[in-house]
């Protein structure tokens, strides 16, 4: 500790930065390119996460293991079809989402409606344990070693810059699935009642919604966009069981970051959080990248716990 | 109830009066932590030690004891704490690291380790307390900073980065090399039971104590309604703060133990977020907020899924499943903890106790 904060290690990362910058190196577009990519993809990851935490007011531990299962998913039926794989891959990825969508309907009426008003540390229990089974399921019929979905997209070249098409192809899902989810809650009658839950859960049973029922197809739609967002992972991802804990805790971070609840924030905290790891990895010694990425996520709780789209809730 | 005794009622009653003396607790705990010192004996010498092997029993103590720790701030107060792995990783850390680099003696490095954690705990409260984080967001904030240290260690290379440090000799600290309690070192496991057991006893006269005073009267009312504690001039921020520090301070002397009852301490396994978890389950299947929860807890737990571990051992992962589906099933049947299951159990026979 004691050298890195007395001697010049800690500002010869931003020196370098500053030189890179000033000579407008080729290499600052790539890791830009990189970040912006991987900021979709986490975006992608939390979105299910606070989409459960702004209309149920719960914390899904479990979310990490769902976007593992939608990864599992994903590669077993890629590989088990013999399609060839523009027809093998979108089947993978419904088949993905859809699964993830009945899972975590019926998580949602055996485990998490009895203990919805219960203290909040009920839930987290809960949640963790899910999590636990889910992580030990794979484990025992998939081994711990890592897989992957073998694929040959190859890459896109603009100027001097590589952007790997699966990463892309990823991203575009995402974009496509944040669009798709916020004109489904804009626009139709389903997404209105769960606006309303969302808003206000006593006046929404007053005015004859069935909030059981929204909370099932909220957390039904969460656990969904997390196996959509497994799915995409996977595209350009090796993966192992344990792959869960790094996604949940990147979903946390966003989603603290952009505002529990809100979706326009999930966007720019996953690419906040994307910039700041593709360049700390890029420039910072070891993985201290994720010294800054919890630092700020620690910071953050406390100077704004809102989140930067937050509105001012009650906490 | 019908008129004529039945010999159950007869034990019933005579429990009952057992309960309403005065010393009733301390005959109970006495009582409780003698078994507990006999047990090695029994799992050497009965059928017993099939499922309890010593250092299972160590295992089991430890987290008892670390949930005790946890209990004093999160039961008492209702202050979800979700990072406690963070005191228990510097305690780890600090005493190993002062015995490798310097030389100092475990028990120094555990008193210095606990002191640290408890200044680290304090500024963490005062984070926490002072920007009135609660509920979900002072559970997170509580995970954050373990996190943060955790990767803050990863990046250390004087603490041995990813790859963490091995616990070191007792020639490495002590002028004349001897394994024992000087060195905080033994060679077989029975002794580092006593040890967690001391420990153990400590930590849970310290909770029973604050629990039965003033204090623990201010940190209930706490628990119920805080606005409403406040409000009838409790300074709540100082009495959050004291059990905080109190709690790191506790939580320190497992990770200590931990590190030299083990051989590696890594980031991932003594801050990571199952260490975490490991922490707060016992006293919440045991039942928050009581003094023997941790302890019935930890004994509900460990031994079952250590127990799976080394007879299903190459089914990787199924004594994970006994933790996933005890944390499910406490939560959503017994949200108040296995203790609780006598009087609901009374209850549902009819008996006019009431529940509590």
């Amino acid at each position: 500790m004691l050298p890195l904060v007395t001697g010049s290690q800690i500002l010869e990362p931003f020196r370098n930065f500053w030189t890179d910058l000033s000579a407008l190196d080729p290499v600052l577009l790539q890791l830009a390119a990189f970040a912006v990519l991987l900021g979709g993809v986490y975006a992608l990851a939390a979105l299910g996460l606070t989409m459960i935490f702004g209309v149920m007011d719960v914390i899904n531990f479990a979310h990490g293991m769902f976007l593992v299962v939608g990864m599992y998913t994903a590669w077993l039926v890629s590989s088990n079809l013999g399609f060839p794989d523009y027809v093998g891959l979108p089947i993978a990825i419904i088949a993905a989402t859809a699964l993830m969508f009945a899972v975590g309907w019926i998580l949602s009426v055996l485990t998490i409606e009895p203990i919805i008003e219960a203290p909040e540390e009920n839930q987290f229990i809960v949640t963790l344990g899910i999590s636990f089974i889910l992580l030990a399921a794979l484990r025992l019929r998939f081994s711990t070693q890592s897989r992957q979905i073998n694929l040959q997209f190859g890459e896109l070249q603009i100027g001097g810059t590589f952007i790997p098409w699966a990463q892309l192809a990823a991203v575009g899902i995402a974009v496509a699935a944040i669009v798709a989810v916020y004109l489904f809650l804009q626009y139709t009658k389903r997404g209105r009642a769960i606006r309303a839950t969302a808003d206000n859960r006593d006046g929404a049973w007053y005015m004859g919604i069935d909030v059981p029922r929204v909370d099932h197809l909220t957390f039904g739609l969460g656990a969904a966009l997390a196996g959509l967002a497994g799915a995409s992972i996977a595209l350009f991802s090796p993966f192992s069981p344990s792959a869960g804990d790094v996604y949940l805790v990147r979903a946390f971070i966003i989603v603290v970051l952009g505002g529990l609840g809100s979706f326009p924030g999930a966007l720019v905290g996953g690419l906040v959080i994307g910039f700041i790891e593709v360049f700390g990895g890029y420039y910072l010694p070891g993985t201290f990248g994720d010294v800054v990425v919890f630092a700020l996520f620690v910071g953050l709780l406390y100077v704004k716990p809102t989140g930067l789209f937050g509105t001012e809730a009650e906490r | 109830m019908s008129a004529e005794s039945t010999p159950l009622e007869g034990v019933s009653d005579a429990y009952s009066r057992f309960d309403e003396h005065r010393y009733s607790s301390l005959a109970k705990g006495v009582l409780g932590f003698a078994l507990l010192a006999a047990l090695p004996f029994l799992s050497k010498n009965t059928p017993l030690g099939g499922f309890l092997s010593v250092n299972v029993l160590v295992v089991t103590l430890v987290f008892a004891y670390t949930s005790q720790a946890w209990n004093i701030v999160s039961g008492f107060t209702g202050y979800f704490s979700f990072g406690h792995a963070a005191f228990f990783g510097l305690g780890a850390y600090i005493a190993t690291k002062l015995v490798v680099a310097y030389s100092v003696n475990p028990w120094i490095g555990l008193l210095v380790a606990a002191v640290v954690a408890a200044v680290v705990g304090l500024v963490v409260g005062y984070l926490n307390f002072r920007y009135r984080l609660s509920g979900h967001y002072f559970a997170l904030a509580t995970f954050a900073f373990a996190m943060l240290l955790q990767v803050t260690f990863r990046n250390l290379g004087e603490f041995g980065g990813a790859v963490g440090i091995y616990r070191p000799f007792p020639r490495d600290y002590m002028t004349n090399p001897e394994y024992g309690l000087v060195a905080m070192q033994f060679r077989s496991p029975e002794p580092y039971y006593y040890v967690i057991l001391a420990f153990l006893v400590i930590v849970t006269v310290a909770a029973w104590l604050i629990k039965n005073s003033q204090m623990g009267l201010y940190l209930f009312a706490i628990r119920e309604n805080e606005d409403a504690a406040a409000s009838i001039g409790i300074s709540t921020y100082r009495y959050k703060m004291a059990a905080t520090g109190i709690s790191a301070f506790f939580t320190a002397w497992a990770g200590t133990f931990w590190a030299f009852y083990l051989e590696l301490i890594r980031p991932e396994t003594v801050f990571g977020l199952f260490k975490n978890v490991q922490i707060l389950l016992p006293a919440v299947v045991g039942g928050l907020g009581t003094i023997a929860g941790s302890i019935v807890g930890a004994f509900v737990i460990f031994p079952l899924s250590e127990f799976l571990r080394l007879n299903f051992g190459d089914l990787a992962g199924a004594d994970d499943i006994v933790y996933g589906l005890s944390l499910v099933l406490i939560a959503l049947l017994l949200p108040n903890g296995v203790l609780s299951l006598p009087a609901r159990i009374r209850s549902l026979l009819g008996g006019d106790d009431d529940e509590d």
